[in-house]
């Protein structure tokens, strides 16, 4: 293999392998990637349905519409995290036998678990729009950048993961609590300005919550799905202490996250020969 | 034998460069966790290495095969895997020159989910081979491997046989400039693997590069330009094939001479108490490896009977060293030699073999006591004796066979 080979052939097998992940997914399911578009759409139809019998959108407008929104996102975080814990371990017998990029591997589950993402974007939009919730217009277009940090982060997340469980295998537990922890820290199923109120320790310095790289991932998709007159990108009554250039914070993050994962790829990429 | 293969070589010859590699394992535990490696980085504890490869420095010219030999765990596939880039060198360098396509530790790498033909797709993708160019030989690739059938099957269905076959197919069908082979021989049969060889020849013909582990020295001997011998991490040599394959051979024989040599069973009611060779000159009796200078080597055995037998058969075979194969064996009872009874207590018997048409090399003789109706076994013992024999003269294989030629 020559190992100084230019990156655009590696293109190609990032093309392949990302393909065989999804193909993976679904083999052997009768109904095979319409799975991608089923379980969202049969996840949002539980949410409403539960969220009638249950009443507990009331007084809130359009809060399942927000729910919903933040819970499809999500998934594409979770997702790609716990996929990736074994994109390096799990692929021994590739790793060991024939010399590739490494990187290639945890990029691959991120990119599949993207896919699979702007796939359950089809339903929660139909949904949004059946429900007429869904801003029409330009404004769609924040969701470009939202994908494309979220992409940034997942991948980088992945690199860091997927590196990490080859040495540590205590990764993969710290990775199910952490994960729940980052649920809550990310304002999935509460508003925004709560996040907000509960920061009033920090002050004017509140605006340190989109360190969080999730809370200005999901700020941006809201604001392209909903529009600004429901999902500004940062709550009206929070404006003098947090401008909205705070969301810039979590897309440097979602940046640092990806530069960090890399870095740790490149160091273990020595050893992973030996640990595996 | 040369010993600095690296001064042989120009720079601007070599497709397989290593310089000076080392490589050390850490020592751990299976299951490493956040815990171990907080303590030992509190008590600074140095983690206890083992070294795999020491110094290792190995040139492959353009166009030119070598075979590695050496016993399991004497670093080969380390060796193998670094050069593959699978593994990184401790210390020192492995470069290679043009596309390396490498078959390690029996597959190339195949994803058990995938169908054959998905992982041939994939492996030509790892190897940057476009799509195109990978369509266009994937037939080659299924017929070289004999698996039509089964292409579209996911490969864990496949037998170990058909997943090497496969690998191997694949790993030669990308042309590569460089293929780093280990110990494929070793499992396809006896069909595949003179197609291997076969397809090894074409590629050496096309003035490709080739470094190939195997066991199997007759194929290493038949197939490389020159060896390599690796013992416990070190380079002992690398030259010429037969020389340096023979040096690995005496010192295996040697270690095997203390390790596993000898072993026995049977009821016991008749033992060998002592195997020796007659020197050929005194007539005396010599235990050990003894050098078969004469054609028609000799042999002492001493039995110790507990009861009278009534018809014992005295059998011996001989086994070739490199590959454990019996070459020849026979007994009193088929060369119509009737030892007759015996009676409690110690007796002997002579046996005489023309080993002429033995090949040069290093055998080992079992020898049996058993009952006239085999039904009994008083007494095995496996590998008694060595005999070393001397190259007389030149033929291929292990023994010759009376010839004419005609026209």
């Amino acid at each position: 293999m020559q190992r100084n080979a230019s990156w655009t052939k590696w293109w190609e097998l990032l093309r392949i392998l990302t393909a065989r992940n999804l193909k993976i997914r679904y083999k052997g399911s009768v109904l095979g990637f319409f799975w991608s578009l089923l379980t969202p759409a049969l996840t949002i139809l539980m949410y409403a349905v539960f969220a009638h019998i249950l009443k507990f959108n009331k007084g809130q407008p359009h809060y399942l519409q927000f729910l919903v929104s933040g819970i499809i996102v999500w998934g594409f975080t979770v997702g790609s995290l716990n996929d990736s814990l074994f994109s390096i371990a799990g692929n021994a017998n590739l790793v060991k036998k024939v010399y590739f990029p490494r990187a290639i591997l945890p990029l691959t589950t991120a990119l599949a678990s993207g896919v699979n993402f702007l796939l359950t974007f089809v339903p929660l939009m139909l949904y949004l729009a059946l429900t007429g919730t869904l801003a029409w217009g330009p404004g769609l277009l924040w969701l470009l950048p939202a994908f494309a940090f979220h992409l940034a982060l997942c991948a980088g997340i992945a690199c860091l993961v997927g590196t990490l469980n080859v040495f540590f295998r205590d990764t993969q537990h710290i990775v199910g609590i952490g994960q729940l922890a980052w649920f809550f820290l990310t304002p999935v199923f509460y508003f925004p300005q709560m996040q907000l109120e509960a920061a009033g320790f920090l002050g004017a310095w509140r605006g340190l919550v989109f360190l969080n790289p999730m809370t200005g991932v999901l700020a941006l998709y809201r604001r392209g799905l909903m529009g600004a007159a429901e999902q500004p990108l940062v709550p009206p009554a929070f404006a003098a202490d947090v401008p909205a250039w705070w969301i810039g914070v979590s897309c440097a993050m979602c940046l640092a996250v990806l530069a960090l994962g890399v870095a740790a790829l490149r160091r273990g990429d020595r050893s992973f020969g030996d640990a595996l | 034998m040369s010993d600095d293969p690296a001064t042989e070589i120009r720079d601007d010859e070599w497709a397989i460069d290593v310089a000076h590699v080392t490589k050390r394992f850490r020592l751990q535990d299976a299951s490493r966790s956040l815990k171990t490696a907080a303590i030992d980085l509190l008590r600074r504890r140095a983690p206890q290495t083992f070294t795999a490869l020491d110094d290792v420095s190995l040139r492959v010219k353009h166009g030119e095969t070598v075979g590695i030999v050496g016993a399991n765990g004497a670093g080969k596939s380390t060796l193998l895997s670094i050069i593959a880039g699978t593994l990184r060198a401790t210390s020192g360098t492995a470069r290679t020159r043009g596309t390396v396509s490498s078959l390690l530790e029996l597959g190339a790498g195949f994803h058990p989910d995938l169908t054959g033909r998905e992982n041939v797709m994939l492996y030509g993708a790892i190897m940057g081979i476009p799509r195109e160019t990978m369509r266009r030989r994937f037939d080659e690739v299924v017929d070289f491997a004999g698996l039509e059938e089964f292409i579209d099957q996911p490969v864990r269905f496949y037998s170990s046989g058909m997943y090497v076959r496969l690998g191997f197919s694949v790993a030669v069908q990308v042309d590569p400039d460089v293929l780093l082979v280990d110990e494929v021989l070793a499992v396809g049969d006896a069909d595949f693997q003179r197609k291997c060889l076969a397809k090894m020849d074409e590629f050496r013909g096309r003035g490709k590069s080739m470094l190939l582990i195997s066991h199997d020295l007759h194929t290493v001997r038949r197939i490389a330009d020159r060896v390599a011998y690796l013992a416990r991490g070190r380079m002992l040599g690398v030259g010429d094939p037969l020389l340096v394959s023979e040096r690995y051979m005496k010192d295996s024989v040697l270690e095997a001479d203390a390790a596993l040599a000898k072993h026995e069973w049977g009821t016991g009611e008749a033992k060998f108490t002592r195997a020796a060779h007659l020197d050929p000159a005194t007539g005396k009796e010599v235990e050990g490896t003894f050098e078969c200078t004469d054609d028609r080597p000799a042999f002492r055995l001493h039995w110790h009977a507990d009861r009278r037998l009534d018809d014992p058969v005295v059998g011996f075979s001989i086994a070739d060293t490199v590959s454990g194969r019996n070459v020849f064996g026979s007994n009193t009872q088929i060369a119509g030699f009737r030892i007759g009874p015996i009676e409690k207590g110690d007796g002997s018997i002579e046996l005489r073999i023309d080993a002429s048409n033995l090949q040069a090399g290093e055998y080992l003789l079992s020898f049996s006591m058993h009952s006239g109706d085999h039904k009994t076994n008083y007494h095995r013992l496996e590998h008694g004796l060595q005999l070393r024999v001397k190259n007389r003269k030149w033929f291929d294989g292990l023994v010759s066979l009376p010839v004419q030629w005609s026209k």
